[in-house]
């Protein structure tokens, strides 16, 4: 039993803003102070800022594409963080291994982090991987756009069975919800193509990526799933893609949900260019936010590039070929069966270079000009860089006079490109705490966790810094080192780091989904059978992942 | 001059971060001067016996430092003799200085370095002023000999400098070169693959890799990579 004393808590879903108050924990909840008595460890908060832990709702921490990112950039493997004793060995520049991951999140104040692309017959690998990673609370979404069921079922209209396939595929997977990586265009690349826009066909199936991403909402909603449809839209990369973000945007128009948004957009920086060409590419970040801010029913994250390394793994397969050939660097391609594809490049992004501070620009606008409750603060990791920077992050949403100072060191195509300079705007504490802890939660659906109400789950950061006193427009110096490494970090109840040292291991939980109970199965038994025996390089009985099979999960059932 | 010689036979590696500058340092600095063997944390002291000659900025490593992987990484300045065989990843990404080792070296000898001397009396294994893997250059500047014979992969990625080899060496010489130049008095195996510039000049028997086209005074490639390099006959 955890009783934190005198803190100064900021708990935007229930409204507290730098409040004075004392939490208490039992059982790895958040309680009530009558509830708490005998044994209880004081925690003498006073002057600090209390939160919820971070949720990191878009990170790719596990799978076959990390793992191939970590295999063809040794070079990454060379900066060690952790040498093994009470801890496990942690090593890694950007790309980190899986015991660093958690360590770092948890260094930061951050208690989960979510696998936004899972190939589905990477599952098993997926999860032994996120067991793999300490401290933190996890999930994968299973990717969904190209995979030759949905295809099929949308081509066909059979409304039912792409709902029951769907129920089917996250059970299998042990997945969270329904991710769609470029619909189509990934299918296409299998024969040297693309789909750029909403009404390209995908060869061989006569659908459109508009036609698959309606239907997969509209099916994601009847069955009312933890979380939305959360999209990786087509054309990433391309010059005047703004355009085609705001279309697929618009296909949720007709749906909506009252607990949450119907369609999450991902990163979408990547998706936020105006302009024809390289030359004269632009910002259409505000564009985007006038169309997100207007309407109740999209979320976004921002995919927010930081200058130096990165690695670029995306389940685009075609766009990770476009930025090979664009940047000449090392390129690796991954296909998986019947139901998409990978890519991975490094990267890195350079100041100087003016595609790369426009990426930079960008991010920070949507930041900037999308309402707090409708973006999330993501780099995209490892794509935009390294989530451990996402107090830079946070202190440049909150200071105008940071971002200025930042600006004088970046290429002086940002000034003609994009409108960053000009927006006076600074997020307050109470909004960043919300793009970091309260909305992702909402976003996953997870009512326990990113806040600090009664019944949440324990899972709290301190910080040493007191919101009353601190200017975090101009100290912004003081608010990135401060959020770089916690106070005091509690999972589920208990203290796993403080003041940026390790105290203590354990083990998060997985969380799936299961909506097994809404579909009958019967409607595509058959289909599976076949399109196993014809298609798949392994039998169905072995496809998949038993809860069993997992160190700590947590089914959600979908009622 | 420092001079350190191994204290027993190492069964396992010993990695030593020391440069010549060391030989500056107080006796105490010296003695407690932290190396690994193997996983565990070492003093110096433990591992090697330490006597003084004079005052000036040299190391004489005297015995078997096959096992000992690191030497002279770094240095900027001074000189390091070996007097018998040397371990991995001497003189890697070295500035300055020079090292002579009198016996054989094995790996990564010169990785990435950026100026000073090597010279090496016997044989010496592969990656010679290669590349660390991941990363875009090799060695930039300064000189390597080695007066007997070469593994493979000598002067991968290399940016810069000169690598001259006395005997013969194994496949993928200069590979992914950019610049600087490799001369080799022996035989070799494959040459060239993927090259950008540079010159490799070998006197003995080669095999060039199919993107090279006949010039003047040699060949000219790697054509795949759009490279201008220059193999030429010496």
């Amino acid at each position: 039993m955890l009783h934190i004393k005198n803190g100064i808590v900021i708990d935007p879903k229930n409204g507290i803003d730098a409040e004075k108050m004392d939490i208490f924990v039992k059982n790895g909840k958040i309680v009530e102070e009558s509830e708490v008595k005998g044994d209880v460890k004081v925690i003498d908060a006073s002057n600090k800022l209390v939160v919820a832990g971070g949720f990191d709702m878009h990170a790719h921490i596990a799978g076959s594409k990390i793992n191939v990112g970590r295999e063809m950039r040794p070079e990454e493997m060379r900066t060690v963080r952790l040498v093994a004793g009470k801890f496990r060995a942690s090593i890694g520049r950007v790309l980190l291994t899986s015991p660093a991951i958690g360590y770092e999140y948890a260094k930061m104040g951050y208690t989960s982090a979510f696998e936004a692309a899972q190939p589905p017959v990477g599952a098993l690998h997926t999860h032994e991987e996120l067991d793999a990673i300490p401290m933190i609370d996890k999930a994968a979404l299973p990717v969904f756009g190209n995979w030759h069921f949905v295809l099929k079922y949308v081509a066909e209209k059979n409304w039912e069975k792409l709902r029951t396939f769907i129920a089917w595929a996250i059970e299998r997977t042990k997945g969270f919800g329904v991710k769609v990586v470029n619909p189509g265009g990934v299918e296409a690349w299998m024969y040297g193509g693309n789909c750029k826009s909403l009404d390209d066909e995908v060869p061989g199936f006569g659908v459109t990526p508009r036609e698959i991403i309606t239907a997969l909402i509209q099916e994601t909603e009847n069955l009312n799933l933890s979380h939305s449809v959360h999209l990786h839209c087509n054309n990433l990369g391309t010059p005047g893609n703004y355009e085609t973000t705001i279309e697929s945007m618009k296909l949720a128009s007709k749906f909506s949900n009252d607990r949450r948004q119907v369609l999450h957009v991902t990163h979408v920086q990547f998706n936020a260019y105006s302009g024809s060409s390289w030359r004269d590419v632009g910002s259409g970040a505000a564009e985007i936010a006038k169309y997100v801010n207007s309407v109740d029913n999209i979320t976004i994250d921002m995919g927010q590039p930081i200058f130096g390394h990165a690695t670029a793994m995306t389940g685009d397969a075609p766009f990770q070929f476009t930025l090979h050939k664009l940047t000449g660097a090392r390129w690796s391609n991954k296909d998986s069966e019947i139901e998409g594809g990978a890519g991975i490049v490094p990267i890195g992004y350079l100041p100087k270079n003016p595609i790369h501070a426009l990426q930079w620009a960008i991010g920070l606008e949507l930041g900037l000009l999308v309402d707090s409750d409708k973006v999330v603060l993501s780099t995209d990791y490892p794509n935009g860089g390294p989530f451990t920077e996402y107090p830079y992050i946070m202190a440049m949403l909150m200071s105008r006079k940071m971002r200025e100072k930042e600006l004088e060191r970046v290429s002086p195509y940002v000034q003609k490109a994009t409108g960053l300079a000009a927006i006076d705007r600074e997020k307050t504490l109470f909004e960043v705490i919300q793009m970091t802890r309260s909305l992702p939660a909402r976003v996953m659906g997870l009512d326990s966790k990113g806040h600090l109400g009664f019944g949440a789950d324990a899972d709290i950061a301190i910080y040493n810094f007191d919101p009353l006193t601190v200017d975090v427009t101009n100290d912004f110096e003081t608010v990135y080192k401060v959020f770089k490494t916690s106070a005091y970090t509690i999972k589920g109840g208990e203290i796993i780091a403080m003041n940026g040292e390790l105290v203590k291991e354990v083990w998060g939980r997985t969380f799936w989904v299961d909506a097994t109970s809404k579909v009958e199965m019967e409607a595509i038994e058959s289909d599976l059978d076949e399109m196993f025996s014809k298609y798949y390089s392994l039998e169905r009985q072995n496809y998949g992942v038993e809860e069993s099979w997992i160190k700590k999960p947590e089914r959600l059932v979908m009622g | 001059m420092l001079i350190l010689k191994p204290k027993f036979d190492f069964e396992i590696s010993v990695e030593a971060e020391i440069t010549p500058a060391l030989a500056l340092a107080t006796d105490e600095e010296i003695s407690n001067y932290q190396v690994y063997y193997g996983k565990d944390k070492a003093k110096l002291s433990d591992l090697f016996e330490i006597s003084r000659e004079g005052d000036d900025a040299k190391l004489l490593l005297d015995g078997d430092f096959s096992k000992v992987k690191w030497i002279g990484a770094r240095m900027d300045e001074g000189e390091i003799v070996v007097k018998g065989d040397i371990g991995d990843h001497c003189g890697a990404y070295m500035t300055g200085g020079k090292i002579v080792v009198e016996g054989n070296a094995l790996d990564w000898i010169g990785a990435e370095m950026k100026g000073g001397e090597i010279e090496v009396n016997g044989n010496v294994r592969n990656y010679v002023g290669c590349a660390y893997w991941g990363n875009m250059t090799g060695m930039t500047g300064g000189k390597i000999t080695v007066k007997g014979n070469a593994g493979n992969y000598i002067g991968e990625k290399m940016g810069g400098g000169e690598i001259e080899i006395m005997g013969d060496t194994g496949d993928f010489v200069g590979t992914e070169m950019k610049d600087g130049t490799i001369v080799i008095h022996g035989n070799c195996g494959f040459v060239g693959g993927d090259m950008k510039g540079g010159t490799i000049k070998i006197k003995g028997n080669f095999e060039l890799v199919p993107g090279f086209r006949k010039v003047e005074d040699g060949f000219e490639g790697d054509v795949n990579a759009g490279g201008k390099g220059k193999v030429l006959q010496l």
